[in-house]
């Protein structure tokens, strides 16, 4: 009787996962799977056949694709950038509109709002000022300091990345820090006045203390975006000029839909992606479980 | 942070209001800068780029409207966002629910899938996804749109929804079984109206995702009929590339319907990502 039970519940449990489980294999667990056998042919996409070749494509990878490479150590750069100054950005403004009186929801709004709207509408926004505005600045105040390159030179076709990926996601960031300092109990603050606390010193001795699980998230949401970033790079510089700002998710599209069609190989790229955030992504949990055991 | 001082102005708080306030200049400039640019002729935006427009140049947007097929593309974006975001909630309500409510070795097992899936990167699976959505005729379509977003979002939500039910009591489900309503009925008119609060929340969060992806329907979406605003808007760019005019007033129509959409909903937004956030 009790096994009967338990096999209805289980006939039960089944009939309301499976619209999710269905569309959920569908679209995710299968492509996973079949990219490691696409990534072992040379399949272009078009032919029915999909020839095996083993490992010739991680082969070709490791030994002759400086692109990737390129590209990887690019992403990898862009990363350690975006984590550092969008934490610092995001938690300077949450500090700065909590210690203010007034008008802390309409800064928090403002902020916002260009995570609202799409970093493709975005980039082509800051395209119109890299391109056309800055210059008019420069030529008619003299500002000189803004007259480059900014989208055809690589050094500065970084910077202006990297303006355009803060602008659009440190909004996000400061709403997490601002729930954290939100959640610091006021009797604390209260208790280190008393005490004689500088503002500085409780900033220092209870503020970030209290908010660092806060930051452990911050920390990965942004590495795991700024690895896997496409929208701001392909409508601002489209990974030009030439190669130079190339993000590893641009390369992979380029080689399966623009340019060779080689559908096998670009898998094989992608799967050392996914090698790479699955590692990322470890890390991130193993550290989770550390902090929470601490607490 | 909030009694520093007694004065109510004291300089350190008027240093860092002045530095809000730049950082909220640093926020609107584009926009600022798009809008009004988007309503000047071609020459006066070489003559003059800062200054407000000598009159109202309407045409732009008629041109914009017309060649990116604004309302088409608007119409687009919302099928499919919508469609998606049904197939989220239903899908997903359901199995969370299920998956809290009948505990055991194929639940854990179930369970373990959807969050493990969550840590598989959309590159690593958009070559084969592609291939997938070609065999089952579902991509260039919208409803394919919807599907292909249902099963890419319900790892998530299913977590999220799964996280909720563990804190509703049961006794509210246990008196509908006693009244002899079948599993789907006391989900549908019991469990269901008990989950809105998190149901807004995954709700806010997939339309913004859906709304705003592109790199999706840029793989699978071939026929311009079928472009989302931000793939018509891509289009535009690449065609117009020196009619700035046209490209401002497109990038400003297209951004609207985010814009408004925030205007209105603002507090319930930050809100819905707040939690979103610290929940996922």
């Amino acid at each position: 009787m009790a096994h009967q039970n338990a096999t209805k519940r289980n006939l039960q449990l089944l009939a309301c996962t499976a619209p999710a489980l269905i569309v959920f294999i569908t679209m995710k667990i299968i492509p996973a799977v079949m990219g490691f056998w696409y990534s072992l042919t040379s399949w272009n996409g078009i032919n029915p056949k999909k020839p095996f070749i083993g490992l010739e494509n991680f082969r070709e990878i490791f030994t002759t694709d400086s692109y990737f490479w390129d590209s990887l150590l690019f992403t990898f750069r862009y990363t350690i950038w975006i984590v550092v100054a969008m934490n610092i950005l995001a938690l300077l403004l949450a500090l700065g509109i909590e210690s203010q009186r007034r008008g802390k929801g309409v800064f928090r709004t403002l902020f916002y709002l260009p995570n609202m709207i799409s970093l493709v509408i975005g980039s082509f926004m800051w395209n119109f000022i890299f391109t056309k505005v800055l210059y008019y600045m420069a030529d008619t105040w003299g500002w000189s300091f803004l007259d480059h390159s900014w989208i055809g030179d690589p050094t500065f076709s970084f910077y202006a990345i990297l303006t355009v990926a803060l602008w659009g996601g440190t909004g996000y960031i400061m709403i997490i820090y601002i729930a954290a300092i939100q959640g610091v109990p006021e009797v604390l603050h209260e208790a280190a006045i008393v005490d004689g606390a500088t503002p500085f010193q409780r900033l220092r001795s209870i503020t970030l203390p209290m908010i660092a699980h806060s930051f452990t998230i911050c920390l990965f949401i942004t590495l795991n975006n700024a690895f896997q970033v496409f929208d701001v790079v392909y409508t601002l510089t489209g990974g030009g000029p030439g190669r130079a700002t190339q993000v590893v998710a641009i390369n992979i599209y380029e080689e399966a839909f623009n340019n060779s069609n080689r559908f096998g190989y670009a898998t094989a790229k992608s799967l050392i992606v996914f090698a790479i955030v699955l590692v990322i992504t470890s890390i991130q949990l193993t550290v989770m479980k550390r902090r929470e055991q601490e607490l | 942070m909030n009694h520093t001082s007694d004065t109510r102005y004291s300089p350190r708080r008027i240093l860092i209001f002045a530095l809000l306030i730049s950082y909220a200049l640093f926020c609107l400039f584009p926009l600022v800068l798009a809008l009004v640019n988007s309503f000047k002729t071609r020459s006066e935006i070489f003559t003059n780029i800062i200054a407000l427009p000598e009159h109202l140049e309407f045409g732009n947007y008629g041109r914009s409207i017309k060649s990116m097929r604004y309302f088409r593309s608007l119409l687009n974006s919302a099928f499919i966002s919508t469609a998606g975001l049904t197939g989220i909630v239903f899908f997903s309500s359901i199995a969370g629910w299920a998956l809290c409510r009948f505990k055991g070795k194929l639940s854990t097992a179930i369970f373990s899938l959807f969050v493990l899936s969550m840590l598989i990167p959309f590159n690593a699976i958009m070559i084969p996804l592609y291939r997938i959505a070609t065999v089952l005729h579902l991509s260039n379509t919208l409803w394919g749109m919807g599907w292909i977003y249902s099963g890419l979002g319900v790892g998530m939500a299913v977590f999220m929804y799964h996280g909720f039910v563990k804190g509703i009591p049961l006794d509210l489900e246990d008196a509908a079984r006693i009244d002899g309503c079948n599993l789907l009925m006391t989900f549908k008119n019991v469990v269901f109206p008990l989950l809105l609060p998190i149901t807004a929340t995954i709700g806010i969060m997939n339309l913004l995702w859906m709304w705003n992806d592109f790199l999706l329907p840029l793989i699978m979406l071939q026929s311009p009929s079928r472009y989302t605003l931000l793939l018509s808007t891509n289009m535009l760019f690449g065609k117009y590339a020196s009619d700035w005019p046209a490209i401002l007033s497109a990038l400003i129509l297209s951004a609207l319907p985010m814009i408004i959409v925030y205007v209105l909903l603002q507090k319930h937004i930050i809100k819905g990502i707040t939690e979103g956030a610290l929940k996922g």
